[in-house]
């Protein structure tokens, strides 16, 4: 078997082109905050952004100016307020969108997972939202008559996202809550994937149910311990809510976020570094409120 | 012995009146904020049966502390199953989920809701956060519940943008066209219950200690009134509500 084991400078620049689809995941537990900081340290400029429920993650990557288009059903800062960055260029027209619902993004991403062109729902035939998605088309069931919304797949570049376990082969161990992560994995030409621990295939083996990308289809493998905070990560370390709700205060200021980005990205070159921003007094409290077992 | 509910906070007054709407259902799709709290209070008092589901995946769950994301520490701690969002949103459209809660910034007479954009959708005054899995519960769930605080700015004739529909007489027929759920049925504020008619809301029922003024002061519906008795919240359902003090 090959050795997918990588390191994140040479995963992200061999991996990742310019105007690349790229699907994030992470659904409030397990978001790939440092593996996708490494796009905007390495300037991969015009990338399209999706995902169902997006949090300050994206909000982050519009703030850099490295995306032209975002895919999404959800976008903001969850039960704190909006997404100050999206919401500027949003206005400003400096980015482009195509707005879906949780539902029907995910199944975008099944449909490709799938290998097939479009998925019929009950959803999007009323309401507002059908009519500003530009190629969303009816169908009707050829038994039954019945109609529905054609909701078209979604096949992105590649996929990035965060998860417990791996081994070097690239077999991908992940518990708790997953959303759309899944999904959006199996829907992706490429899946990258930054783990907390690197652990042996005999490891893998002793609970393989838990194993949930096998190690063919994914790309690439980075040990990044702590690489979803200020997300959480079952079993290592819980969420800090209080960075999510500072963000939200740091966000409606445009100079204050470039600071942010500053000190929470590109001045970062080591997961090391990042570890010492959070401070190892906020560590021993997050590890202590750690959610779900080993 | 008569309750003093204006101490309270209206997130909690709304949290009251909606968990004895819940009774009966044993399955709830449950967002974060007031709907996940009054679910909880249901869950913790009169339908101890109801399943609390939320779009991460979580089944079962209690949430023990605050929870800002539906995948939340909290709501995965104390769960019964998790699975992935897509196993849940299609229970919600196989109409295997009994009752919905949902809020929105703006809601209109006939229960559209709108949490996309103030202003028009190219060139709004603020965009908000879009529907997440707003539009898809206010689709297909069977039974649909609004809750909102009494804050006229957000009771519009017509909401800026539908992003979760609504009721009335077109939709309606639009909903039976799709097979989809009947929309909603019941709107609580922190000062009265609302019940769906075909000319749009009616005012059914005020919180005790509230007047019938107060319930639809400064709200632009031409509302009509009921005499029906006001609504008292069980006393165990009070004594519970310091649990939600997270």
């Amino acid at each position: 078997m090959l050795d997918k084991v990588s390191n994140l400078k040479n995963v992200i620049k061999t991996n990742i082109s310019q105007d690349d689809v790229i699907f994030i995941g992470g659904f409030g537990h397990l978001i790939p905050f440092y593996l996708t900081h490494e796009l905007i340290r390495q300037k991969k400029n015009n990338v399209t952004i999706c995902r169902s429920g997006a949090d300050i993650l994206f909000d982050q990557l519009i703030a850099a100016n490295i995306v032209r288009k975002v895919i999404f059903g959800y976008i903001g800062n969850p039960s704190v307020g909006l997404s100050h960055a999206f919401n500027r260029a949003y206005k400003s027209k400096t980015i482009e969108i195509e707005e879906w619902t949780n539902y029907s993004m995910i199944l975008r991403l099944h449909a490709a997972r799938m290998g097939i062109s479009f998925i019929p729902s009950k959803i999007l035939q009323i309401g507002d939202i059908p009519d500003n998605i530009g190629p969303l088309k009816e169908i009707l069931c050829p038994y039954t008559g019945a109609s529905y919304s054609a909701i078209p797949s979604l096949k992105p570049d590649v996929a990035l996202i965060h998860a417990q376990y791996a081994d070097k082969y690239g077999n991908i161990q992940m518990w708790g809550v997953d959303g759309d992560t899944i999904e959006g994995a199996f829907a992706s030409e490429k899946v990258i994937v930054s783990v907390e621990k690197i652990i042996d295939n005999k490891q893998i083996k002793e609970n393989p149910e838990r194993t949930v990308i096998p190690a063919h289809r994914v790309t690439a493998v980075v040990e990044l311990p702590w690489g979803a905070y200020p997300s959480y990560v079952s079993g290592f370390y819980s969420r800090d809510d209080q960075h999510y709700i500072d963000y939200d205060v740091i966000s409606r200021d445009e100079d204050k976020l470039t600071e942010y980005i500053n000190h929470w990205i590109n001045g970062i070159d080591d997961i090391e570094v990042y570890k010492s921003r959070i401070g190892y007094e906020k560590i021993r409290q997050l590890e202590a409120g750690l959610c779900g077992k080993l | 012995m008569v309750q003093d509910y204006r101490k309270l906070s209206a997130s909690k007054r709304i949290a009251l009146i909606a968990a004895s709407e819940l009774k009966g259902y044993t399955s709830c799709f449950v967002g974060i904020g007031i709907p996940s709290d009054a679910a909880c209070l249901a869950k913790l008092t009169v339908e101890r049966n109801l399943n609390l589901i939320y779009e991460s995946g979580v089944i079962g769950t209690l949430p023990l502390s605050k929870s800002y994301s539906t995948g939340s520490p909290s709501i995965a701690n104390n769960a019964d199953m998790i699975t992935d969002s897509l196993a849940v949103f299609s229970e919600l459209q196989a109409c295997r989920i009994d009752v919905g809660l949902l809020s929105a910034a703006q809601i209109d007479k006939y229960g559209n809701l709108n949490s996309t954009t103030i202003g028009s959708y190219e060139d709004p005054k603020i965009r908000m956060v879009g529907s997440g899995g707003a539009h898809d519960i206010a689709s297909l769930i069977p039974n649909l519940i609004i809750l909102m605080p009494h804050d006229p700015r957000r009771f519009t004739e017509n909401v800026d943008f539908i992003t979760s529909p609504g009721s009335g007489i077109e939709l309606m027929e639009q909903r039976r066209k799709y097979d989809l759920g009947k929309g909603p049925s019941i709107l609580i504020t922190d000062r009265a219950k609302f019940i769906m008619s075909d000319q749009g809301w009616c005012l059914d029922s005020v919180l005790s200690g509230f007047t019938h003024e107060e319930a639809v002061e400064d709200l632009c519906w031409d509302l009509k009134q009921t005499e029906k008795e006001d609504i008292t919240i069980d006393e165990s359902v009070l004594k519970s509500l310091h649990k939600l003090d997270y």
